[in-house]
């Protein structure tokens, strides 16, 4: 995305935001409380329209986009909500079925199997027939898990993957998510509240605040980045200070 | 000065606003109504979701309904029945049942409720799913929340507010028959035949013609403003409300509007 600005009345959620994705790589996401995560992966996801900017998603310029070309972009991206955003009224497994009924032409005798092998992925093999109101937060993140990558898009986004989870769920939602990543070569960009957690696993992080990148690289270039806010909101001093 | 001047205003700056919160909400609910019909042409209907609302809107609806059309129906004829006795016109008291039912009693009562039951429902679902950002879910899986969520609501309403409407006005019929026989002592067959004999298949249509009307505006309204929640959770209870009297409101006055025209 280049020069992206967003705003919301008279906040700017973006001012002018440049960020690049290499193909493939675990692109992190962090920065403090409303320095705009949110707004720039549904930007990317094409669930908001920048106010100024282009954004290129596969190809593609999603500010140039009619809304039905735009619905084609958003059916090669999976995406995974900060509120998991499951289907109340349906099971696990129609959950994770319904990318494959609505975007691929499979029989139910191939979804059944598709979505069997992608909870057992996600450690929740046998869970088809339970409804989402009966699952713990991280159950549910791994429903989610397994709904945005099961029909194997080439981009997937994690809007905040962990949040509202403890540390040791947490860590093993982010080695699932790793280990995703890993299996399919797809493109992921997560974004997360938990620095500490999602540093370790991401191949490249951004570092964002009041609208802006900070940084944008390999995690070991930021310790040493000239903006002294790259290097304070690592290490933890600046989250400790606000 | 300006401070008077501003308490003068006060009132009027009100009613402007109300004025305008009308105009936005029913400029709102046309181009909604324009982009579910956009879908129509070609047909984008997702049959499971139609099967869905069809089963939960009708089946869950219809014990509520046949119970209160029943008490209606008995209700209406034993506040007749005095003036019956009085005036001697047995025979027009399955004539006076059936026109009332079908042509009014019926379509509004039946509507009054299914806004209450479904259309309330509808408003909740709809917004704790814009809430909780099942919408954005679908529209990040390149699923249009109107062909798959709205569409299929909306004609699940009118078909079932019509086959409810049907089996409202038939049930009321019943209790009034009933009650007929066991107050006024008016045998079923004579009720029957001042129904046959004096109401006329117009008088049902009418009825039927609006139910129509009225399960549009329910489910427009429902739709609506389930869609445009916003405020999080306790905005999901001022959608329901708005859009229950918003319903009401609408169900009135085109029933006024329908009866003037057609009746």
């Amino acid at each position: 995305m280049t020069r992206v600005e967003k705003r919301f009345g008279r906040t700017w959620a973006l001012r002018g935001t440049d960020l690049t994705v290499p193909e493939g790589c675990f692109q992190g996401i962090v920065g403090p409380g409303a320095a705009g995560k949110s707004v720039l992966v549904r930007i990317v996801a094409g669930l908001m329209r920048p106010d100024s900017g282009s954004v290129t998603v596969l190809g593609e310029d999603v500010t140039q986009l009619g809304e039905v070309a735009l619905q084609k972009v958003r059916s090669s991206i999976g995406m995974l909500f900060q509120g998991n955003a499951l289907f109340d009224y349906m099971t696990v497994g129609e959950n994770v079925a319904f990318p494959l009924r609505r975007l691929m032409r499979l029989t139910e005798e191939e979804i059944r199997e598709r979505v069997a092998e992608r909870l057992a992925r996600v450690g929740l093999g046998g869970f088809e027939d339970r409804i989402p109101a009966s699952l713990s937060g991280g159950q549910k993140k791994r429903v989610g898990i397994a709904r945005a990558t099961i029909a194997h898009q080439p981009l997937i986004i994690y809007d905040d993957p962990t949040a509202g989870l403890d540390p040791v769920t947490a860590s093993k939602i982010f080695e699932i998510l790793k280990a995703e990543q890993s299996g399919s070569g797809a493109t992921v960009v997560a974004i997360s509240s938990d620095v500490d957690s999602l540093v370790k696993y991401t191949d490249r992080i951004a570092i964002m605040d009041k609208g802006l990148v900070h940084f944008c690289g390999p995690l070991s270039d930021a310790y040493t980045h000239e903006d002294p806010f790259v290097p304070a909101f690592l290490s933890g001093e600046y989250r400790r200070s606000a | 000065m300006s401070r008077m001047g501003d308490a003068a205003l006060a009132p009027v700056r009100s009613v402007g606003r109300s004025f305008t919160d009308i105009a936005l909400q029913t400029g709102g609910i046309a181009v909604l109504a324009l982009q579910i019909l956009r879908r129509f042409f070609p047909p984008d209907i997702d049959m499971r979701e139609l099967r869905r609302n069809l089963y939960n809107m009708g089946n869950r609806s219809v014990v509520i309904v046949a119970i209160s059309s029943f008490f209606v129906g008995i209700t209406m004829v034993v506040q007749a029945t005095i003036l019956v006795q009085e005036l001697g016109a047995y025979s027009l008291v399955g004539w006076g049942s059936a026109y009332i039912v079908l042509r009014e009693l019926g379509p509004v009562f039946v509507a009054l409720m299914f806004s209450g039951r479904v259309g309330a429902n509808n408003t909740a679902d709809l917004a704790t799913m814009v809430v909780t950002e099942q919408v954005d879910g679908l529209r990040a899986l390149g699923i249009d929340p109107i062909s798959f969520l709205i569409v299929p609501r909306v004609l699940a309403m009118i078909v079932m507010c019509f086959t409810l409407t049907v089996i409202g006005d038939a049930v009321a019929l019943g209790g009034a028959a009933i009650i007929a026989d066991r107050m006024l002592s008016i045998d079923i067959y004579v009720f029957w035949k001042g129904v046959r004999d004096l109401v006329h298949m117009w008088d049902m249509w009418l009825g039927l013609v609006k139910s129509v009307g009225f399960s549009v505006i329910i489910a427009m309204s429902s739709c609506y403003y389930g869609l445009n929640v916003s405020g999080g959770a306790p905005g999901v209870g001022r959608a329901v409300n708005a859009s229950v009297v918003t319903s009401a409101v609408g169900i009135f006055i085109s029933d006024y509007i329908i009866t003037f025209l057609i009746g």
